[in-house]
């Protein structure tokens, strides 16, 4: 690139001042598909107590011998004679109430570990990343069984296990990312203004360090499902009786072959969700990719 | 050894019998007890009551040949004297090493390795004898010298064997050997009560002498940990060890697999089988019913009922059940707040529905609990008046006792066995209606035993035991090591201690609804539930029948080709 | 390179014996202890506390670690072995050598004799999957990457993003009720004996696939996008000018450097595969080192939990270091440092 043609350069970037990344979602399919999953099971679980459906823990004694779907039952009813329905949808607001705070959780822990280490350096950043590469070399199921096993399942533990696991790895990404932006021009100029660190970090850095840090979010939320749903398989769940899509599935593997549908349901509304943010992941980082 | 049918307690029971106060099975079921052939007892029983009345023959023509594949958890099987799962690990060194008694799955019990036995009038003194020609695998003969080398070591407290829980009361004393804990306090032992507790007679006598009556030693001797041992194998079992049964152990490892081979020259006849093959199946209950669809295994130790609708569901399997004592007790620590007012635990009682809990948590495989924890399965069981659920009964006495607008509690239950969790379940929808909002607290069952006699309100498995009044004395009296509830009633006590030394049932029963009606109007439990035992095997398997504990006899079974 | 190796595998030493400090700190917090867990639930609470004071559990947690290490180096004996506790604790290797991960007290019997079989079963099953999951993803990643766009790159992209949607529970589950107990194809455990007339192989199959859907999903996203971006760059662009056949370019060119950075991610694998094993080895009651290890947590084994952890731990850091020099290879502008 010589000298005359910098400017040039510039102006053209100017001129197409690219719209934000959400702003440009619509023009990807797969994105949109996935917002379409999400937005879907957000309403139902919004809706879900208005709708006319029984109690999720209430237990209909005379279906139980008759545990198919029904009119009474849309979707049937469990081994405990509980409308499958209801409970999907209750459980849908558990499960997109703990992801989503177990995920932001662990951002707010690794997003800062993560910029000191990269900002600051040093010994900051040897034991920071040290630290964390101990928790990242664990396989992540051991720590999560081994956690929860010992403090309990509970909204609560299940957060400060998300936290633990993932806190790290968002640290190394943000730290990677500031590492490529630490030497850029407009932090010499924040120093230059003698602006204080954590300004720094939080306000020139962060923003712009936002575009993989979507896509990873999206990532882990769905992967936090996942989890989630593990851990109630394991039998690990969130306490009964209140509906939670990896114990419904777990309940239902016993009945599996005469009765599919009581794990079938709840497998797919895992799934289903899960894909929404996977599908959104995708398209937001080829959109990105597209810049 | 003197005609047994002319022992007092055989003629009260006789005269029960005529009166139509016990049932038959009661009838030979206790006079079996006390020292009666099973052959004689029945005779008698059909004499008595006027209808002819035969054991089913014991012994049928099984078809030779085969390995039987069985379903099971492979657990750690070295010290049969200090076993704790008794359908896991006895199960397996069962086939080797044998039982001085044997009780049916009737409840009934039979001489085994002991030929026969007799009791004096006071209950004190039970003279057995030891099988004549019975060889242990090695070629020697089973003396009456090892039978109380394993007595004396199973009532060793440094063995730790739960035998001493049950015998302890007749046959072991406090005393001061000067043994200090590592503190340096004095401890107190208990050794046996008196040096000729356990009396070598001659060769093949063997005699106790025990502190108090006791009517059921022949039961407590088919305990799962009262396995006869070889001495020469030191108390410890495995591949090679010497046993008196029909199959020796061939190969074992834990958590996946045990095999074992039909051992020639049995006491008993030959096995019909050539060997059998226990595969650990996992916890996952799934799983269990994968391995019976792909026919990998005949069939499962014991089957819980979530697994009942899809075995159900398969043509090449059948069903056995047999109803047990065996249930879950929601007790509740009588000392901690809000369970000392016992308007708070009626309360509890009063808002549960027993026959729902049945049909959710069981599938029907099972009946209605009473609350006081006695079974029809139990010969003293006594019926008391039925009380049906009464949600309004259930506010108004929190009302009265303080609590207007309910109470909220937790509930801890551990998990490995899914049927106590859906009884939970159900339980806490119904306790809901009445104000009492329980939180539950599901625990592994690892855990769930560190604190199973501290936590203010748990969910406790309690197995099936052969009479009522062993429970009543493990779980209610004052201050026993298993009284998880801390309950504490001098008049429940007492009447316990009365009945122990009763041996006429009906006498017995008159007292145990005077403790049934005290475990329900003031006792620390809420008890929905007993419920049958089952399981299910391949159609090809024959001579199966379930056993109320879950023990499985490979000699009684055959494998049609 | 040497020097490299080596300040890694002090990495290594260091990060077991924080790792190890770590799973001591976490299961501290609950309730319970060594002494009830060796002796079960039957035992009465004056035998708990016998033990408990025997083990010396009430020292400092610093100070039980300590033991826990000496024991594990063959500095000291292993206290549970001791003759005097009567627990018929015995060791054929002895009660002090190095390696010493203690007595399990789920299965009581010696950590050593429980975990090293169950270990070779799950490198059985691990190892085929993973030798199955890289030449499928290796293969259908270039084929997506290098046509972007194209409705092949859609479909295995798609194809890719579903099945790493779907956990390996809910997929084990029902594969096997499709092809197990509908079908009759494979049977519904995996037991690893051959007594019941299914041969290892057909035992094998269905945890396998469970393995290769999930993972193979997430290593074809990772290999397509890097083939894709090779692809954009300037010297193939220009190697395509210049009119070479695509293909030629493709196998020539794109491939070898579109490998760098999935290779670091293929061999980090490894980590996830031990999670997917956990799971796949419960549901077909597969007899591995996944299923213990849930059993051991679940059940507050600590000794097997420890040894459990150090072992995955290695395995994990090892690879990690393989892959780093595997990079180095791959990649000469990258020095190792």
């Amino acid at each position: 690139m010589t000298a005359a043609e910098a400017p040039a350069a510039v102006a053209v970037v100017k001129e197409r001042k690219r719209p934000s990344l959400v702003a440009r979602l619509p023009t990807s399919p797969i994105a949109m598909t996935g917002i379409g999953l999400i937005v879907t099971w957000i309403i139902l679980a919004l809706i879900a107590p208005f709708l006319p459906l029984p109690p999720p823990n209430q237990q209909d004694y005379a279906s139980i011998a008759h545990p198919l779907p029904s009119a009474a039952h849309l979707l049937g009813v469990d081994l405990k004679g509980r409308d499958i329905l209801a409970r999907l949808l209750w459980g849908a607001r558990t499960v997109l109430t703990v992801a989503p705070i177990a995920a932001i959780s662990a951002y707010a822990v690794g997003i800062p570990l993560g910029l000191a280490a990269g900002y600051f350096g040093g010994k900051i950043d040897m034991l920071i990343s040290r630290l964390g590469d101990i928790i990242l070399s664990f396989p992540i199921i051991v720590l999560y069984v081994i956690l929860i096993a010992t403090i309990g399942p509970s909204f609560l533990n299940i957060v400060v296990a998300v936290v633990l696991a993932s806190g790290p790895g968002i640290a190394r990404i943000v730290r990677g990312l500031t590492l490529e932006q630490r030497h850029l021009d407009y932090i010499a100029a924040a120093e230059l203004r003698r602006e204080n660190a954590l300004y720094i970090m939080f306000v020139e850095l962060l923003p712009n360090c936002r575009g993989p840090l979507i896509t990873d979010f999206c990532l882990r939320v769905g992967y936090t499902i996942i989890t989630i749903g593990l851990l109630g398989f394991l039998g690990l769940g969130l306490p009964p009786p209140d509906p939670d899509w990896g114990t419904m599935v777990k309940e239902g593997t016993a009945m599996i072959s005469v009765r599919p549908h009581m794990s079938l349901f709840p497998a797919i509304a895992i799934v289903t969700l899960v894909l929404g943010f996977n599908l959104l992941a995708d398209g937001l980082r080829e959109l990105s990719l597209k810049d | 050894m003197n005609d047994m049918r002319d022992n007092p307690h055989v003629k009260v029971l006789a005269g029960e019998l005529a009166e139509k106060k016990i049932d038959r099975r009661e009838f030979v079921r206790f006079a079996t007890l006390l020292g009666l052939s099973a052959t004689t007892a029945y005779g008698l029983a059909g004499k008595i009551s006027g209808e002819s009345f035969a054991p089913k023959a014991q012994a049928q023509a099984l078809p030779k040949g085969g390995v039987f594949r069985l379903g099971n958890r492979i657990k750690e099987i070295k010290n049969p004297h200090t076993y704790s799962w008794g359908a896991y690990d006895s199960n397996m060194s069962r086939q080797v090493v044998e039982y001085l008694t044997f009780t049916d799955e009737k409840g009934v019990t039979h001489p085994y390795l002991f030929e026969k036995w007799d009791v004096t009038p006071d209950l004190k003194t039970w003279t057995f004898k030891v099988r004549p020609g019975v060889k242990w695998s090695n070629g020697d003969t089973l003396t009456a010298d090892q039978i109380i080398w394993n007595l004396k070591r199973v009532l060793d407290e440094d063995v730790g064997s739960s035998m001493l829980g049950l015998m302890a009361g007749y046959m072991l004393k406090d005393a001061d050997l000067g043994k200090k804990d590592d503190k340096g306090n004095p401890k107190k032992s208990q050794v046996l009560w008196d040096a000729n507790a356990i009396e070598k007679v001659d060769d093949s006598t063997v005699r106790f002498n025990c502190k108090v009556p006791q009517v059921a030693v022949p039961e407590h001797l088919f305990h799962y940990p009262m396995a006869i041992l070889h001495p020469d194998d030191k108390g410890v079992f495995g591949v090679g060890s010497k046993g008196t049964g029909a199959f020796e152990l061939v190969d074992f490892s834990v958590g996946k697999q045990a095999t074992f081979k039909r051992r020639n020259g049995y006491w008993g006849g030959d096995a019909a089988l050539d060997g059998i093959e226990m595969t650990d199946v996992g916890d996952d209950p799934s799983a269990a019913i994968a391995a019976l669809a792909s026919q990998q295994i005949h069939g499962l130790v014991f089957a819980d009922p979530v697994q009942y609708e899809a075995l159900a569901a398969m043509p090449h399997l059948q069903f056995y059940s047999v109803p047990t004592g065996e249930t879950q007790v929601m007790r509740m620590k009588v000392a901690e707040k809000p369970f000392d007012d016992a308007r708070v635990r009626n309360a509890m009682r009063a808002a549960l529905d027993p026959d729902a809990i049945v049909k959710v948590a069981l599938h029907g495989l099972g009946r209605a609990g009473e609350h006081h924890h006695s079974s029809v399965a139990h010969p003293e069981y006594a019926a008391l008046p039925k009380r049906p659920r009464d949600v309004a009964l259930a506010k108004k006495l929190l009302a009265d006792a303080g609590h207007p607008d309910g109470i909220d509690v937790e509930l801890n239950v551990p998990t490995d066995l899914p049927w106590g969790q859906v009884q939970a379940e159900t339980s806490v929808e119904q306790w809901k209606e009445a104000g009492i909002r329980v939180k539950i607290n599901l625990m592994p069952g690892a855990s769930y035993w560190d604190v199973w006699t501290k936590v203010p309100f748990g969910s406790t498995i309690w197995y099936h035991r052969p009479l009522g009044i062993m429970t009543y004395g493990l779980a209610y009296r004052t201050g026993v090591p298993w009284n998880e509830s801390s309950y504490s009633s001098k008049e429940f006590d007492d009447l316990l201690g009365q009945a122990e030394g009763v041996y006429e049932v009906d006498k017995r029963r008159e007292l145990m609804a005077k403790m049934e009606k005290i475990l329900q109007d003031d006792g620390p439990l809420a008890q929905p539930l007993f419920r049958d035992t089952f399981t299910f095997m391949d159609k090809k398997v024959q001579g199966f029948s379930m056993h109320p504990t879950n023990y499985f006899f490979g000699w009684k079974v055959g494998l049609q080709a | 390179m040497v020097a490299f190796v080596l300040k890694r595998l002090v990495g290594l030493a260091l990060t077991l014996l924080a790792a190890s400090f770590l799973v001591f700190v976490v299961t501290e917090f609950s309730p319970g202890n060594v002494a009830r867990k060796t002796l079960g639930a039957y035992a009465t609470p004056a035998q708990v506390d016998l033990l408990y004071q025997r083990l010396k559990l009430d020292d400092p947690l610093l100070v039980r670690y300590g033991r826990w290490l000496g024991v594990l180096t063959g500095i000291l004996r292993d206290p549970l072995q001791d003759p005097d506790l009567k627990l018929d604790f015995r060791d054929p290797r002895g009660d002090r050598y190095f390696g010493n991960f203690g007595y399990s007290t789920l299965f009581k019997a010696p950590v050593n004799d429980v975990i090293w079989d169950r270990l070779k079963n799950t490198a059985l099953l691990a190892g085929i999957a993973f030798a199955i999951i890289v030449p499928l993803s290796l293969v259908l990643g270039v084929l997506a990457g290098m046509r972007e766009g194209s409705w092949i790159d859609r479909t295995i992209s798609i194809f890719g993003i579903v099945t790493t949607s779907i956990p390996e529970f809910a997929s084990g589950v029902f594969l096997f009720v499709i092809f197990g107990f509908w079908l009759g194809l494979v049977p519904g455990t995996s037991p690893l004996t051959t007594s019941a007339g299914w041969s290892i192989a057909s035992q094998l199959l269905l945890p396998v696939l469970v393995l290769v859907l999930y993972d193979s999903g997430y290593v074809v996203r990772m290999v397509r996008g890097s083939m894709a971006e090779v692809m954009n760059k300037p010297y193939i662009r220009t190697a395509i000018l210049k009119g070479l056949p695509h293909r030629a370019v493709v196998t020539r060119h794109a491939v070898r450097n579109a490998m760098i950075a999935p290779f670091t991610i293929i061999l980090l694998q490894i980590n996830f595969l031990i999670s997917g094993v956990v799971v796949t080895e419960t549901v077909f009651a597969y007899p591995g080192f996944g299923r213990m290890l849930l059993e051991a947590s679940l059940s507050k084994d600590i000794s097997l939990i420890e040894a459990a952890t150090l072992i995955a731990l290695t395995i994990a850091i090892v690879t990690q270091l393989l892959s780093d020099i595997g990079y180095a290879l791959l990649n000469p502008q990258i020095r190792l440092s």
